[in-house]
C-alpha cells in the first residue's frame, strides 16, 4: 500500500469512529452511525484506499449490519430501521436495470462492430476539411457516448483517430485539437441521456426516492440542449486554440456491416430500444422496463452469450448502487436534514446556492470519480430542496440536474475522467493543453447551467 | 518508476549487441533493456526476476553463443513459469533449419530475423510483439499507448472494457 492509502485508511476509520464518540445535539443515534458511514465512504472514495466499487459495497454492508431492522444494533424510538432489503435492493434499482440494458446493448454493439460502422457512416458527410473533421469526430463521439459508456466510446474513437493522426503533419496543431476533441465530446455527450454516464443514475435514483419520476425523454429535453451548446462551444474553442494548418485530411475508413442473423438482430434491437426510450413520454412504458428488451432478446437469440455477460462492467453497477444506498440512510436517519438545518441557508440567495453546488460539484469531480461526487452531494442537495429552504418539487429536480450536469463537465486533468486519461496516454496531447481548454469548458458549462436554472428549467418543470 | 517490462537482448559480439540496442533505443524510456552476452548470464537475469518485480516481455536472442546456444535458452525459457509468456525472437545468421524448427516447435518462437537485419524491421517487430504482450498480460495498457501500437491497444480496451466509466 502506498503512503496516501495508509493515510486514507487511518482517516477513514477515524471518520467512522468520530461520530460514535461524539454526541451531536438534535441528531439521532442512527444519524451518528449514518454520519460515520458517510465519512468513511467519502474518505475511502477520495483516497481510493480500496477500489471505489468496493467502498460502495462496504457502504451497503455497513448499512445492513448497523442500520437495518435485521442488523446487529437495536435502535431507540427515534429511528425505525428500514428492512435490510431496502439497502440490498439498490443493486437492482430500476436505474441499475436501465444501465444493465444499456451495457448489454453497448457491449453487443462492440461485439458486432456496430459502433465502428456507425462511426464510419456518420463521419462521411463531414468531408475532408480538418475543421469539419473535428466537428464530425465530436458529434459522433457525443451521440455514441449518450448511449454507451464515455470510456468505451473514447477507446473506440481513438482507434479511428490514430490513422487520421498518421496522415496529419507532426507539427500541425490540429493533432492536439483532434485528440482533445474526443474525450471532451465523450464527457459532454454523457449528460444528454439518463444512461449516458453513471452520475446521472445516482441523481435519478435519488429523485425517484422523492417520488419524482424522470422520463428518458424529459431528461433529454432538460440536458441535451446543454450538451449541444457545449459541444459547439468546445469545437469553436479547440479551433481557436489549436487552428488546423492543413487544409485537407483524407479520411479513409474501411469496414463493412456484418450481415449474420445475430448481427441483424442486434441492429434491430438497438434501434427499437433507443426509439422506445426516447419516446417514453408518448407510450408511457418506463425506460427501465424497456431496458429489459435488449437483455431478453439478445440473450434468448444467443446474440449475447454467457461469455459476453461475464464481461459486462458489473463493478460500475455496484459503484452506482452504493451511491444510491448511501443517500438512503442519510435521508432515513435524518442526517441529511440535520446537516442542512445546521447551516443558515437563508442568508444565501437561491442562485448563489445553486452556483455553490455547481462549482463544488465541478471542482470535486475534477479530482474524484464523477459518480462518487454525485453520490456525496445529492443527499445534501435533496435535503436542502425538501427542507423548505428552496422549496417545491421543481427545486428538487433542479438541484439534481445541477449536480449531475456539473460533475460531468469536469475535464481539466487526465485524472478527471477515464476518457481524458486515454487521450493523454496517446502522447499527442500535453496535460497543459488539457488544463487550458478543460478549465474554459468547465467554467462555461457552469455558467450555462446557472442560466438554465433561472431561465430554462423553470418553464419545463 | 522502474519499468514493469524488460526487453532482454542476448548476443556475444559487442558490436552486434550495440547495434541491436541502438535500433531499439526508442523503447528505452518505457522498457528496461537488459543485455547479456551468454545464455548463462541471461539465466541469471531471469532468476533475479521475482526480486525485481519485473517481467521479460521480449527476448531478442542470438543463436551461436559461447556455452549454451540461443535455441536451448529459448526452450528453457518456455519451460520456465516466469518466462513462458515472453515473446521470443531469434536474431541470427547461423541457425540451421533443424535448429530453427526446434525453436518454433519447442519454444514458441514468434519471429526469425536474419543477420544483417533492417533496423526498421527490428523496431516494427519489437513494437508488434510488445503490443501483443501488453494486451495479453498487462492490466493497464495506458502507459504504453505512446510507444506501442496505440490503435490495437485502444481496440483492446474497447472490446474488453479494460477501463470503465467512473
Amino acid at each position: 500500500m502506498t503512503r496516501t492509502k495508509w493515510i486514507g485508511l487511518f482517516l477513514g476509520i477515524a471518520g467512522f469512529l468520530l461520530p460514535l464518540l461524539l454526541s451531536f445535539p438534535g441528531l439521532t443515534t442512527a444519524g451518528h452511525i449514518a454520519m460515520g458511514i458517510f465519512l468513511l465512504a467519502a474518505v475511502f472514495w477520495m483516497f481510493e484506499v480500496i477500489p471505489i466499487y468496493s467502498t460502495s459495497l462496504l457502504v451497503i454492508f455497513l448499512q445492513v449490519t448497523l442500520l437495518s431492522r435485521e442488523g446487529f444494533l437495536s435502535h431507540g424510538s427515534d429511528y425505525s430501521p428500514a428492512p435490510y432489503t431496502d439497502f440490498i435492493s439498490t443493486l437492482a434499482d430500476p436505474i441499475i436495470i436501465l444501465f444493465l440494458g444499456g451495457f448489454v446493448l453497448a457491449d453487443a454493439a462492440v461485439k458486432y462492430n456496430f459502433d465502428k460502422n456507425m462511426t464510419r457512416i456518420l463521419l462521411r458527410p463531414f468531408g475532408s476539411d480538418p475543421k469539419y473533421i473535428i466537428l464530425g469526430l465530436m458529434s459522433v463521439t457525443a451521440i455514441l457516448s449518450a448511449f454507451m459508456s464515455n470510456t468505451a466510446t473514447t477507446a473506440m474513437m481513438i482507434t479511428v483517430l490514430i490513422p487520421i493522426l498518421a496522415r496529419t503533419d507532426i507539427n500541425d496543431p490540429a493533432r492536439i485539437g483532434m485528440a482533445l476533441s474526443i474525450p471532451f465530446a465523450a464527457n459532454i455527450g454523457g449528460v444528454a441521456t439518463p444512461i449516458g454516464t453513471p452520475p446521472n443514475a445516482v441523481v435519478i435514483a435519488a429523485l425517484n426516492q422523492q417520488g419524482l419520476n424522470v422520463e428518458f425523454g424529459s431528461w433529454m429535453v432538460y440536458a441535451a440542449p446543454l450538451a449541444i451548446i457545449m459541444l459547439l462551444f468546445a469545437w469553436y474553442l479547440l479551433l481557436k486554440l489549436h487552428p488546423p494548418a492543413a487544409s485537407k485530411i483524407e479520411l479513409d475508413m474501411k469496414g463493412s456491416w456484418m450481415k449474420s442473423k445475430k448481427a441483424i438482430t442486434l441492429y434491430v434491437v438497438f434501434a427499437v430500444t433507443v426509439l422506445l426510450w426516447i419516446t417514453e413520454t408518448l407510450h408511457g412504458i418506463r425506460s427501465a422496463i424497456v431496458a429489459l428488451l435488449p437483455v431478453v432478446v439478445l440473450t434468448l437469440t444467443s446474440t449475447f452469450e454467457k461469455e459476453d455477460i461475464r464481461k459486462l462492467p458489473w463493478e460500475v453497477l455496484w459503484l452506482i448502487a452504493g451511491g444510491i444506498s448511501l443517500g438512503l440512510s442519510m435521508q432515513q436517519t435524518g442526517l441529511a436534514d440535520w446537516v442542512v438545518d445546521g447551516i443558515s441557508w437563508e442568508a444565501m440567495p437561491y442562485l448563489v446556492l445553486i452556483s455553490v453546488f455547481a462549482l463544488v460539484a465541478l471542482v470535486l469531480s475534477n479530482f474524484l470519480s464523477n459518480t462518487v461526487t454525485a453520490s456525496l452531494m445529492i443527499p445534501l442537495g435533496i435535503s436542502l430542496a425538501t427542507s423548505g429552504v428552496v422549496g417545491g418539487p421543481a427545486s428538487v429536480m433542479m438541484i439534481g440536474l445541477v449536480i449531475a450536469l456539473s460533475t460531468s463537465f469536469a475535464m481539466v486533468l487526465p485524472i478527471s475522467t477515464p476518457p481524458n486519461a486515454i487521450a493523454v496516454s496517446t502522447g499527442v496531447v500535453k496535460t497543459k493543453d488539457m488544463i487550458v481548454s478543460g478549465s474554459i469548458i468547465g467554467i462555461t458549462a457552469i455558467i450555462l447551467v446557472i442560466i438554465m436554472t433561472a431561465f430554462y428549467w423553470p418553464f419545463l418543470l | 518508476m522502474k519499468p514493469e517490462i524488460v526487453i532482454l537482448v542476448v548476443e556475444d559480439e559487442p558490436e552486434v549487441l550495440d547495434a541491436i540496442v541502438r535500433d531499439i533505443n526508442e523503447f528505452e524510456d518505457f522498457f528496461d533493456v537488459e543485455m547479456a552476452d551468454t545464455a548463462e548470464e541471461a539465466e541469471e537475469i531471469i532468476n533475479g526476476l521475482p526480486d525485481r518485480e519485473q517481467q521479460i516481455g521480449l527476448i531478442l536472442c542470438d543463436h551461436v553463443l559461447p556455452g549454451k546456444n540461443g535455441v536451448d535458452l529459448l526452450i528453457e525459457m518456455q519451460e520456465n513459469e516466469l518466462t513462458r509468456n515472453t515473446r521470443k525472437v531469434l536474431i541470427t545468421g547461423q541457425a540451421g533449419l533443424d535448429e530453427t524448427v526446434k525453436a518454433v516447435n519447442k519454444a514458441d518462437l514468434k519471429h526469425y530475423i536474419a543477420k544483417p537485419w533492417d533496423p526498421n524491421e527490428l523496431s516494427d517487430i519489437t513494437r508488434k510483439l510488445l503490443t501483443d504482450y501488453v494486451i495479453d498480460h498487462i492490466k493497464n495498457p495506458l502507459p504504453y499507448m505512446q510507444i506501442l501500437d496505440a490503435e490495437r491497444l485502444a481496440d483492446h480496451m474497447r472490446q474488453h472494457g479494460t477501463i470503465t466509466d467512473s
